[in-house]
């Protein structure tokens, strides 16, 4: 017996805001991706598929899926085939735990702090860690040289990245007194902790192997990275998971730091204007990322590592104790943030 | 459905670049088309790094002896649908090198070539011209397209007893 709830639930999960939108909202932010890369470039970027070439990352989908699919010999089938999917859908699963319309996709018809529950921040950090070792699996099963030295790539710089981004993701959870991401999300904390801003949005970089960071697939050196012999619909989902990296990464920070979907709402329409908000943040996020990345050249792997550990983690460090210490004597005891 | 393929094909076809013997003046021509005067992303066309990612290989250059194998190799390394281009009077019909004696000759004695553009080296306007030629011929239905192709038969093993000589 399927009730209206459960439709409801199900429409949620598949259409809006769970998958299809999700979809279409990384292929949108892949083309303003592209476009601000071009600008940089002193290009146009994509201008035939759709008006400004905004269809032009749906094109490269659908032409993707359609393309012969070939597996080389020596390639490990069963990791090979799967780990481009259980990234792709770890990644999605991981969106669905962030407000994008004013409550996170399991929890509909609640104001925004009671849309998580205690600890969900973790969680989701957790989803984009084990994405991360799935697609060095991805890289690792592929039998290619190129894809071998960027999977283990992939591996070091997480090594370096992955500490200081979850002692920074914790500095708003810290001013709020929670680890729910509903809670989180109802203060823009980018007032109280601009500091932890800064260095989240250098450590989210990494994260996603984003401009001077971009050491695991660096054209010039790796050919394609791990996704060198992927073909077909494996490696449209490979791209697919890029993209939703990228969105999920922005979600986090514009969660955590911008006040995730909350705004001014009017007519009633909340959910509307919530997603609004939350996807203009979004592409403002996307754009400052992506400014980072055409500005500044890339670093060498040695130079990654040693950044993030001597510079990054006692960053991080001095941010989480600053925070700790303003929590403690001035933010709570004046009701600040709260 | 099938007009939504050929419309997300003909948009977005990545191109990846062979060079089998040129002398780097059609490769040179190449680069210039991804920069910001001709800028090829226009059309949705992006250099790919690797051959499993590519649809539209642009060889340039006469295919030499030592070449052939390699450039049916990286052919065959291609996911289908794939369309070569050959670009440049060498990779046309091998040029003032034809039947030199480490010179197979074009491109087309080694791998079926759908697309030929001329000139030494073409300017990069006539190569957009040349891609956006067979994009169009691609876009329209296979009984109404002007000029069947014609297929010249791979010779790759004639290639390789030549070779051992």
């Amino acid at each position: 017996m399927i009730t209206m709830i459960d439709l409801l639930l199900i429409f949620r999960i598949l259409v809006f805001p769970g998958f299809t939108f999700i979809l279409f909202l990384s292929l949108f932010c892949e083309w303003i991706d592209r476009k601000i890369e071009a600008r940089f470039q002193n290009r146009v970027g994509p201008m035939v598929a759709g008006p400004g070439g905004i269809l032009q990352p749906l094109a490269d989908f659908i032409k993707l899926l359609t393309k012969e699919d070939i597996e080389p010999r020596d390639a490990k089938k069963l990791v090979f085939r799967f780990a481009p999917l259980a990234a792709f859908s770890i990644m999605v699963f991981a969106m669905c735990f962030l407000p994008i319309d004013g409550a996170s996709i399991l929890s509909y018809g609640s104001a925004i702090a009671q849309s998580g529950f205690n600890g969900d921040l973790i969680i989701v950090l957790v989803f984009a860690t084990i994405a991360n070792f799935l697609l060095f699996l991805a890289g690792w099963a592929s039998a290619n040289p190129y894809g071998t030295i960027s999977s283990a790539r992939v591996l070091t710089q997480f090594l370096g990245y992955d500490i200081p981004l979850y002692l920074i993701a914790l500095t708003p959870a810290f001013i709020a007194g929670s680890l729910s991401i509903g809670i989180i999300a109802s203060f823009p904390y980018i007032i109280l902790a601009p500091w932890a801003f800064v260095l989240f949005m250098i450590t989210m970089q990494a994260e996603l192997e984003k401009g001077p960071f971009d050491v695991p697939h660096s054209e010039s050196e790796l050919v394609g990275g791990l996704e060198t012999e992927y073909t077909g619909a494996k490696l449209a989902f490979l791209h697919l998971t890029r993209n939703v990296q990228v969105i999920f990464g922005s979600a986090l920070v514009v969660t955590l730091f911008l006040g995730g979907p909350s705004g001014p709402v009017f007519f009633g329409l909340d959910w509307l204007f919530y997603t609004l908000w939350f996807v203009l943040k979004l592409v403002i996020v996307v754009a400052i990322s992506s400014y980072i990345a055409n500005v500044f050249a890339r670093l060498r792997i040695d130079q990654v590592l040693t950044g993030n550990w001597k510079i990054l983690l006692p960053a991080a460090l001095l941010s989480l104790m600053l925070t700790i210490a303003l929590v403690t004597w001035v933010y709570h005891p004046f009701g600040i943030g709260v | 459905m099938v007009n939504t393929k050929t419309w997300a094909r003909v948009k977005s076809p990545w191109v990846l670049h062979f060079n089998s013997g040129a002398c780097n003046g059609c490769d040179i021509e190449i680069l210039a088309l991804l920069t910001p005067k001709y800028d090829i992303e226009r059309f949705g066309i992006k250099l790919e790094p690797s051959p499993r990612h590519a649809d539209v290989l642009l060889a340039t250059g006469c295919v030499t002896h030592q070449c052939a194998d390699r450039l049916k190799r990286v052919y065959d390394q291609m996911p289908q649908p794939k369309f070569v281009v050959a670009i440049g009077a060498c990779a046309c019909s091998g040029s003032v090198f034809e039947g030199n004696y480490n010179v197979v000759g074009g491109v087309d004695k080694v791998v079926p070539v759908s697309a030929y553009i001329p000139g030494c080296p073409p300017r990069p306007e006539a190569i957009i011209d040349g891609v956006i030629k067979l994009l169009s011929v691609l876009s329209t239905p296979k009984k109404e397209r002007p000029v069947q192709a014609h297929r010249v038969e791979p010779a790759i093993a004639e290639v390789k007893q030549n070779g051992k000589q």
